[in-house]
This record gives C-alpha cells, sequence and structure tokens, in this order.
C-alpha cells in the first residue's frame, strides 16, 4: 500500500489552499514587520513599556522566597559570573537585602534595573535623543543619538551616561560613567562605578521590545555576560504615568499645613 | 554627585560675585578695549523688572505635529525660592538686610491683587508665619522646606529653582526641571481621580497662538512655594498661561491660583523667564549646562542627569 492511501492522498490535496494561506500570512507577517512606528525611518518606542518577567527579583534562577514570586531568570548561562569577593558581598546584599535594597528606599533604580523594574516607564522620542521617564521616582534618563560620545569627564551618575546609535534597526547603546549606589535586583546582585552597560532595544512587533544588555565590570565580574528580556506596550484606554516619588513617603504626613483642629 | 545644589551656600554665591566682581574689574583697567561680558551671567537676580508679553499669533518656528518649537534651556529672571512675594528680598528671618529698597527690587511674585500679597485666610496665614519664625530653626518638622529634603519643586517653585529644559513630543510638553519632572498632556481632557495628589499635580494644556494653555489639579498641596512657606491645598486649581515671546527669547508663566480651602479669592502668579543658549557663558544657578562632545563643529547643548541624593537634610540642620 502507498505510504500515501487515497484518503491521506486526498487530505494532502486538501491541506494545499490551507499552506497556501499559511505562506501569505507569512509573507504578511514579514510586511508586517515594516508596521512598526518610525521617526524618520528610525524605529519609534515612544510609549508606555513593562516587562512581566520577575528579573527584578532576581536575575539569576530562584525559588519563590517571601519577598519574591520564583523566576527562571535572564542571564544568559543562567548565573552572574562573580569574581570570588564579589560573591560574597553579593551573598551579604542578599542577607541584608530587606534595608539594603536601594529600591525599597525609594532611590533611583539605575540601569539596566529600570528597564525590568514591575513598573511601567514612558519614552517619549526625538531624532536626537531617547527620554526614558521612568513611573518609580519619576526620574528622567536621556539617550543622545546625536552621534555624540561621552565626556571626557567621568562624572558618577545614577543612570549612567548613554549614548545610542542605530544598527539597522536596533538601537545600541553604550552607557558608563555610573555610580556604585545601584543594585541590578532585589536579591543583591550589585555593580561598582566601573560598570559598563551595552544595551540593544529592538521590536519584534510593534507592541514587543526585546531589550538585551551585555553588563561589564572588571571589579566585580569576571567576564561580561548578557542578559534578556520582553519588553510589553501598554495599551489599556487613557493609560498614563502617576508620579511616585517614593522617596517622599517618609515625610509625606508634615505637609501641606492643615487647620489645627484638623 | 552632587546633583542639586542644596549646599549653594549664599555666603559661596557673594563670595564668587565679589571674586567675579573684582576680575571683572581689574579686567576692565587692564584692556579697557574688551567689552564687558554679558551682565546675564553674574547671578541669580539677572533683573529687576521684566517686560508684559502678549497673547496673540505665534510667528515663530512650529514643530511637525504643529506645536510652537520653544524647546530648549530656560530659567527664571528674577531669583530663587528665597522669598516668594520679595523674591529680591532674602530669606525673612535671615537677619540680613536687603541691600536695595522694596522699590528698586522685583515685584512680588503675586501680580493681582496689587498689594503682591497671597489673599490666605487667617488660619493659613498664621500657618505662613510659623513657617517663617521657624525657618532657620525647624525643630519640628513641618518647618523644614521640603525641598532641602530632596523633594520635587512642585508648582510653582520648580519654575524658579535653577534653571530647566522644555523638550515636546507629540502630544506633550516635557518639562525637565532641576528637582522634578512635569508631563503636559496635550491630548487629554480630564484629570487624574480625585482621590490621587501629587507633587507636580497632574497637567493638560494646549496651545493658543504663542501661549501654551495648561489646567492643574491632583496637587498634593506638599510643596510650598518656597522658603517663605506659602502653599495651596490638595483641593487647589492652577490655570497656568505661558507665554512665549514671537523671537522666542522669553516667555512669562502667568497663573491664577484658586483654593477656597486656603485663600479667600484667587490670585494671579507672574514669574518672567529667558532662554539660555550656546550664546551664554555657564551659569552655575541658571544654565549649569555643557557642550556635547562629537566630532561636527556646530555647539551642541547638554544637561546632567537631575537625581536629588545628597543634602538631605534640613535648611539649618534643626529637625531630626
Amino acid at each position: 500500500m502507498s505510504v500515501f492511501s487515497q484518503p491521506l492522498a486526498r487530505k494532502f490535496r486538501q491541506l494545499i489552499p490551507a499552506a497556501v494561506v499559511s505562506l501569505a500570512f507569512i509573507a504578511g507577517t514579514a510586511i508586517a514587520k515594516d508596521d512598526i512606528p518610525r521617526l524618520k525611518g528610525k524605529p519609534d518606542f515612544s510609549g508606555f513599556w513593562q516587562t512581566t518577567s520577575a528579573a527584578n527579583y532576581d536575575l539569576e534562577p530562584h525559588s519563590n522566597r517571601v519577598d519574591a514570586p520564583p523566576g527562571p531568570g535572564i542571564v544568559e548561562g543562567q548565573f552572574i559570573p562573580y569574581l570570588p569577593q564579589a560573591l560574597e558581598q553579593k551573598k551579604k546584599n542578599f542577607e541584608d537585602r530587606a534595608k539594603a535594597d536601594p529600591a525599597t528606599k525609594g532611590w533611583t533604580l539605575g540601569t539596566p534595573r529600570g528597564i525590568y523594574y514591575p513598573a511601567p516607564f514612558q519614552i517619549l522620542q526625538r531624532p536626537q535623543d531617547v527620554t526614558i521617564l521612568f513611573q518609580f521616582g519619576h526620574s528622567v534618563r536621556t539617550i543622545h543619538t546625536n552621534g555624540t560620545d561621552h565626556p571626557e569627564e567621568s562624572l558618577d551618575t545614577w543612570l549612567g551616561d548613554s549614548r545610542g546609535h542605530w544598527e539597522g534597526d536596533t538601537l545600541v547603546v553604550d552607557v558608563k560613567n555610573f555610580n556604585d549606589k545601584t543594585w541590578l535586583d532585589s536579591a543583591g546582585n550589585f555593580h561598582s562605578d566601573a560598570f559598563h552597560v551595552v544595551e540593544r532595544w529592538k521590536f519584534l512587533d510593534k507592541n514587543t521590545i526585546e531589550y538585551k544588555a551585555t553588563l561589564e565590570d572588571p571589579q566585580v565580574f569576571s567576564r561580561p555576560f548578557d542578559i534578556s528580556v520582553i519588553l510589553h506596550r501598554h495599551r489599556e484606554k487613557n493609560f498614563q504615568l502617576i508620579e511616585d516619588y517614593r522617596f517622599t513617603l517618609d515625610y509625606d504626613q508634615y505637609y501641606p499645613p492643615k487647620p489645627d483642629n484638623k | 554627585m552632587n546633583q542639586l545644589k542644596f549646599n549653594f551656600k549664599p555666603a559661596a554665591i557673594v563670595m564668587i560675585g565679589a571674586l567675579s566682581l573684582l576680575s571683572l574689574h581689574g579686567f576692565a583697567e587692564d584692556k579697557k578695549t574688551e567689552p564687558a561680558p554679558p551682565p546675564t551671567n553674574s547671578g541669580i537676580n539677572q533683573e529687576s523688572t521684566f517686560p508684559q508679553i502678549a497673547s496673540g499669533k505665534w510667528t515663530g518656528p512650529f514643530l511637525p505635529d504643529g506645536q510652537p518649537d520653544v524647546q530648549g534651556f530656560w530659567s527664571n529672571t528674577i531669583a530663587n525660592h528665597n522669598n516668594f512675594t520679595d523674591p529680591q528680598g532674602g530669606i525673612p528671618g535671615s537677619g540680613r538686610a536687603p541691600k536695595t529698597p522694596r522699590e528698586q527690587r522685583a515685584p512680588s511674585r503675586v501680580s493681582d491683587p496689587a498689594s503682591g500679597e497671597v489673599p490666605f485666610q487667617p488660619w493659613a496665614l498664621e500657618k505662613v508665619k510659623e513657617f517663617q519664625a521657624h525657618f532657620h530653626d525647624p525643630v519640628e518638622q513641618q518647618w523644614v522646606e521640603p525641598l532641602a529634603r530632596c523633594a520635587p519643586g512642585g508648582v510653582p517653585k520648580s519654575f524658579y529653582w535653577h534653571g530647566y529644559e522644555i523638550r515636546q513630543y507629540p502630544g506633550y510638553v516635557f518639562f525637565y526641571f532641576n528637582s522634578g519632572t512635569r508631563l503636559i498632556h496635550l491630548n487629554k481632557k480630564n484629570h487624574l481621580p480625585d482621590n490621587i495628589k501629587l507633587w507636580n499635580g497632574d497637567s493638560y494644556g494646549h496651545w493658543e497662538g504663542n501661549t501654551l494653555v495648561v489646567d492643574v489639579k491632583n496637587h498634593n498641596g506638599k510643596a510650598l512655594f518656597g522658603r517663605t512657606g506659602e502653599f495651596i491645598s490638595e483641593n487647589g486649581h492652577i490655570q497656568e498661561r505661558f507665554i512665549f515671546s514671537p523671537d522666542r527669547k522669553r516667555f512669562n508663566y502667568v497663573a491664577v491660583f484658586t483654593d477656597p480651602t486656603v485663600y479667600t479669592k484667587p490670585f494671579t502668579v507672574t514669574i518672567p523667564a529667558r532662554r539660555w543658549t550656546e550664546n551664554d557663558e555657564p551659569n552655575g544657578w541658571h544654565f549649569e549646562v555643557g557642550q556635547a562632545k562629537h566630532k561636527g563643529k556646530n555647539v551642541i547643548l547638554e544637561g546632567e542627569e537631575r537625581i536629588c541624593a545628597e543634602n538631605n537634610a534640613a535648611f539649618g540642620m534643626g529637625a531630626q
């Protein structure tokens, strides 16, 4: 008996139209790739973005714990290649995290943590720069895309000095001049002021960004390593950021003045 | 890095000012043919009077989305937040009398009523006087000026706390202040739900010719207007007009403040501002902007990251 028995051959013929439709769909998807928003020919990332990843709780694979959901991690190769002494510091950070995590104090999250922290950020884009407004702390990061370079003088900053350029439809950003006050997550993963990040931002479709970053720090890591998260566009009706200056909550209660009997 | 110049001590300002005057003096004697630097670079107080700007047609350049292009670096021209109603009169209770008579100093930021005073209800005026009496000795928490704790400047103080940058996008005008950030929404017509209270309030607006008209609600009332303690409450409503001059060199901020729980009637605040460009010398207070490093010959200005993390203590260091 032929492998293509009569009924099967008939079914195969029936599949042909479906295959044609599928091919057309694939072709359509390829065309839809150009459906991404653009500004002067370059991808326009303007909008509200947030990850669904548990990266903020620990970049590495982790079980659940009282202050975090579990997660598979976002480090290529799973674990961060710490230098021995730095690994000891990381373990200490983890033990002290309830008080030592800068995010619990409402401090600026830094780069890349601000990108995968579980709160939205807004991108506002011009040809010469990409501005990231984070809801957490309402802090502002500027990625210069105007062909300028890092300043000669190495000023320590919370979010790093960001210089971007386009490689096709990918925004590649070189970030340095960091201070050592931010963490990479709430599990105590950290960096020094020798930290250097190279980010790659790319649309997977008009509502999804693939964010990749190479993290390098010769004082803390034995070699550079890569992380990757997916960012989703907020499309809720009337969505907007609500400023979250949470570092002010400690003294919030003292203002404004109220009548004495209230 | 010290992002905010909270430790910009008045004595140091005076010293720097005196030194620059001395050096200018020596310079002028040695090389009389050299033109003197413009007076606009000589400190915080740039002028004591300022022109009115009429609302009308915008004759300057437009952005692709149709907004007047007012992007760039700006700062108020008269004074910092030492004193809201006598901007060049110093902090009350500082023990340092102003060097000039009142009529030679910039007018009150309250442009209406003519008295120049905020029409506070009696209880609120008492609170303001209390704040002023304790500003230099803030032994209770509510007498610490919140900006000294890194709080956002809020409305209207952000407009006279260092220079700031305006960036524009389709649907938005973005104010990048020294302490805090404000996003004016141009595509919405409703405020956030009333129970949401914010340091900078919730702002939406539209352009009328050369004037950006903005409606602000949802204040948390906590920012105070300066070291003189004036305030608005959570029930306040601010209607702002940013009136830009056709040459793009100046704008006047003219805003009506209404709050039935704090004021007896609405009043108007006017704050003059000027643009700073690559033709200006850096100014450590108004124009903390550098030139970007790049291969081209044109000047590209860029500001520093603005994140307050240091000097997180009260003026006078009295409160614990």
